[in-house]
């Protein structure tokens, strides 16, 4: 009964890894793209190490396993350490309750990923609306002193964040470089509509929502909201890209 | 947004906090005859009456919700961080314990003595350069740092490494000149710091260390190959016994550290930013409480644009050497009484590394 659960542990653990990374896209809930084959090396070593630790020990006798010291001081590596119990809520929940990316929640509470500084804006291409990603959009605004975007129509992607007590609203999204505990807020502020549900995606065509000057730092990132039509969430949430497929 | 393929529905029953204290089963060693204990269990009855009353506390106020209360944005985003620390940490965390159950079971016992430096007061160094050959995070050199000791290395040697290694190798030195374009002084900057630390904390030590702050099993170092076993057998089982035991510390970490990130609004972090000496403290509090991992902790400090360049070079060379899941791990690897003293004693130097460091170049 103890040697069948202490190689469950490491059995469910190695599943839920594999569920969440090989058969399924949960892992981009948490991590970054780029962690997928160690995800999926780690989940087959440990489903592995399950396997032959219970072939090993099904071979051989009970009493081989503690190899004790009379001094007091042996150890046995047989025993499940109590502490790896805790092993089984990552697991379980990975398994059958996974929960959501991050939202609105932590994207009110983050911090602004600052934006950096880009000398030198190609010209915008004659397409209206015209597609940008949040932070395209807010160096247009605050740092391109040829007003491109002046009078433009254009099109963001992103959630919906309330802004707090006085109804507004920001589209947002989330960040990461590592994992969803380093997330920061990418945000535009939204004018024009009364904030739909918080956390719904949203594709928002409009034009830039004048205050401050246009090209300075005193300028808002903010528009003023002709259309806003719910979207998919994409797959991978934490990026602050533009969607592949035209979502009108 | 809400998650269309989450079985939520059907998996209402899987609590995440309660769960916890209710699974702890009989320990082996109890049950074994006398002289036989078994390796002795990480967690003390504390932490097991600790995190009970905290499941009972929270059963009693959200029980009534029933289990509305995990859906629950504040909740489902500590899920969400907690998820994403452990599986973050969890590869890195089997490199090193089967790195660690590796040398255990393979490593000829003298192999390190005899390529180490005799004077433990040159070993330190020594062991603190060879960090840089540890790929990855914190969390592997824990494991490895424990095996290494078990192998004879010298304690003090050894913590050098456990320092240096998620601080100074290439991985995190490349994530560091990425976070930080066109400013290569934060790259020596942090390379110099952590090295500093690392070796001051050995000859600290060599100094003041007492050996039995160690776990018993550290002190008394009679394990690795045991002539008579199958090696592939003593591997396979301290492989699997370490990555159970540092796998549950890791989860233990992962929630606290979940618990700050989620409760602790960004903006606390802007009052703090105005006096020098206070955002030194601040960040290297910051550090120790947010637990990121040492390969992404260049970009958060990057994002901290409001702190001098010294607060966030302490945020970076505190954070993978002291945090809230390195503590529960090295708690339990090296022992309770060792990790409050290490933990403070290297959160002091690693300050004062970066105040000097930071003064000299910036």
């Amino acid at each position: 009964m103890k040697r069948a659960f202490q190689n469950l542990l490491p059995a469910l653990t190695g599943a839920g890894l594999l569920h969440t990374a090989l058969f399924t896209d949960l892992y981009l809930r948490y991590v970054k793209a780029g962690l997928r084959p160690l995800l999926i090396a780690s989940g087959a070593l440990l489903l592995l190490l399950a396997l032959t630790s219970a072939a090993t020990s099904a071979g051989r006798r009970p009493d081989d396993h503690g190899h004790g010291h009379p001094d007091g001081h042996g150890h046995d590596h047989t025993g499940t350490p109590r502490v790896a119990w805790l092993l089984l809520l990552p697991a379980l929940s990975l398994l059958w309750y996974a929960p959501p990316a991050l939202g609105a929640y932590t994207a009110a509470r983050a911090n602004d990923k600052p934006v950096t500084v880009q000398r030198g804006f190609a010209p915008l291409p004659a397409t209206s609306p015209l597609p940008l990603t949040l932070t395209e959009f807010t160096k247009r605004v605050r740092q391109d002193r040829g007003l491109a975007i002046k009078g433009r129509t254009v099109r963001l992607t992103g959630f919906v964040t309330p802004a707090g007590r006085d109804g507004g609203w920001y589209l947002t999204r989330i960040v990461f470089s590592c994992c969803a505990a380093d997330s920061q807020t990418v945000r535009v502020r939204m004018y024009g509509t009364p904030a739909p549900p918080a956390d719904t995606w949203l594709s928002v065509t409009g034009a830039w929502h004048p205050s401050g000057t246009l090209g300075t730092a005193t300028a808002q990132a903010a528009l003023d909201v002709r259309d806003a039509r719910p979207i998919a969430p994409p797959v991978n949430a934490y990026t602050d890209d533009l969607p592949l497929t035209p979502s009108s | 947004m809400e998650k269309t393929d989450d079985p939520a529905g059907a998996a209402r029953g899987v609590t995440a906090v309660p769960a916890v204290p209710a699974a702890p089963p009989v320990t082996e060693g109890r049950t074994r005859p006398s002289g036989v204990r078994s390796w002795p269990s990480g967690v003390r009855p504390w932490w097991v009456g600790a995190v009970l009353t905290a499941a009972v506390g929270a059963a009693a106020v959200l029980g009534p919700a029933g289990t509305r209360w995990l859906e629950h944005p504040a909740v489902e985003a500590w899920r969400t961080v907690c998820l994403a620390i452990t599986l973050q940490a969890l590869p890195f965390l089997l490199l090193g314990t089967a790195l660690s159950g590796a040398i255990n079971a393979f490593v000829p016992a003298g192999l390190f003595t005899r390529v180490l430096p005799k004077r433990p007061a040159l070993a330190v160094p020594v062991a603190g350069a060879a960090g840089a050959v540890l790929p990855g995070c914190e969390c592997a050199s824990v494991p490895v740092a424990s095996s290494l000791i078990r192998r004879g290395v010298p304690p003090a040697a050894a913590f050098a490494f456990l320092l240096s290694a998620p601080a100074v190798n290439p991985v995190v030195l490349t994530a560091t000149a990425v976070a930080f374009p066109g400013n290569p002084a934060m790259v020596a900057a942090r390379l110099l710091a952590s090295l500093g630390t690392a070796a001051v904390m050995g000859w600290l030590w060599l100094w003041l260390g007492k050996e039995e702050w160690l776990r018993p099993l550290l002190r008394h170092r009679h394990t690795g190959h045991r002539p008579g076993h199958s090696r592939r057998t003593e591997f396979l089982l301290g492989f699997r016994h370490d990555f159970l035991h540092a796998g549950g510390f890791l989860v233990l970490g992962a929630m606290a550290a979940a618990t700050f990130n989620v409760t602790v609004p960004g903006a606390v972090l802007d009052t703090f930013s105005g006096s020098p000496w206070l955002s030194v403290l601040f960040l290297a509090g910051l550090a120790v409480l947010l637990a990121v991992c040492s390969e992404a902790d260049a970009f958060v400090a990057a994002s901290l644009t409001g702190f001098s360049p010294t607060a966030r070079l302490a945020f970076l060379v505190v954070g993978p050497m002291v945090d809230l899941k390195l503590i529960a791990l090295q708690a339990g690897t090296f022992g309770r009484a060792f990790a409050w003293r290490f933990c403070t004693a290297t959160t002091v130097v690693a300050v004062a590394a970066s105040v000097l460091i930071g003064g000299a170049l910036w």
